[in-house]
């Protein structure tokens, strides 16, 4: 809506000054550009408490791995292991079965987050029967 | 040209544009409020090769726990007692086994996070999920 002239030299009424809107709604995109982030993602981690199932008897047990975490290290079926060791092994059993069980304990003082990262590395490796159990 | 065509006819957008922006501002502010009946202040772990979250379940139950081992439903404190009595609530309500989803600080102790899981045991849950970071933003 650009202000025309008249032949005579002076402008037509009736404009609208755009100029401070646009100025405001510039701030605004800035502000808005600035102050966003990106949105976490999330996911969800299944995992099951273990249950006493009365339809398995002894002779009939499946195999599982167990898993121990503590604040210092890890151990698999009690041999302690790095976590590079626990990653390779990992990676080998999930190539046998995907659906073996796997008995993850935690010491009460390990961090959340070695726990998540262990059922982390059974979810990269496609292993879905996980239960947390605690030492 | 004739003096007539050039008179415009201008309507006021000051009144409509006022209301446009009070639209945009109402908006921008809702949408974030929506995720603050969880902790924000809970610093999730990192899971990167989880299954990403797309929906949610109206059933779930989201119990977060902060690196104090302190335990919170819908942003408010409780009790592991309460927290077992509403869990069976929710079970008794629902007619079914409720989805719960633990948000654990990745500092807190373990044995913060076994008291929750017990509590959800003696209530009859025994599926799980952990709430972990896929990605940060």
């Amino acid at each position: 809506m650009a202000a025309r002239k008249k032949r005579g030299g002076t402008f037509t009424a009736g404009e609208l000054n755009l100029t401070a809107m646009i100025d405001v709604a510039f701030q605004l995109l800035s502000f808005f550009i600035i102050t966003s982030r990106p949105m976490d993602v999330l996911t969800n981690l299944d995992v099951s408490r273990p249950a006493p199932d009365k339809t398995v008897t002894a002779d009939q047990e499946q195999p599982m791995i167990r898993i121990a975490v503590f604040t210092d290290g890890y151990q698999i079926n009690d041999k302690n292991v790095t976590w590079a060791t626990l990653a390779n092994l990992m990676v080998k059993l999930a190539e046998m079965s995907k659906t073996q069980t796997i008995v993850i304990s935690s010491v009460g003082d390990a961090p959340h987050e070695s726990l998540i990262r262990v059922i982390d590395l059974c979810a990269q490796n496609g292993l879905k029967n996980v239960s947390v159990m605690s030492l | 040209m004739r003096k007539e065509e050039e008179t415009y006819l201008s309507g006021n957008l000051t009144a409509m544009i006022d209301v446009v922006f009070q639209l945009i501002i109402f908006f921008v502010c809702t949408v974030s409020m929506q995720d603050d009946s969880v902790n924000a202040r809970i610093q999730l772990a990192m899971a990167p090769h989880g299954v990403e979250l797309t929906a949610k379940n109206p059933l779930q139950v989201i119990i977060d726990v902060d690196s104090r081992g302190r335990i919170y439903v819908g942003n408010s404190w409780v009790e592991a007692g309460v927290l077992k009595a509403m869990l069976k609530k929710s079970i008794a309500d629902a007619h079914q086994a409720v989805p719960v989803i633990i948000r654990g600080d990745a500092k807190t102790a373990h044995k913060d996070i076994k008291r929750v899981m017990d509590v959800c045991t003696e209530a009859g849950l025994w599926k799980l999920e952990f709430s972990a970071y896929k990605e940060r933003g």
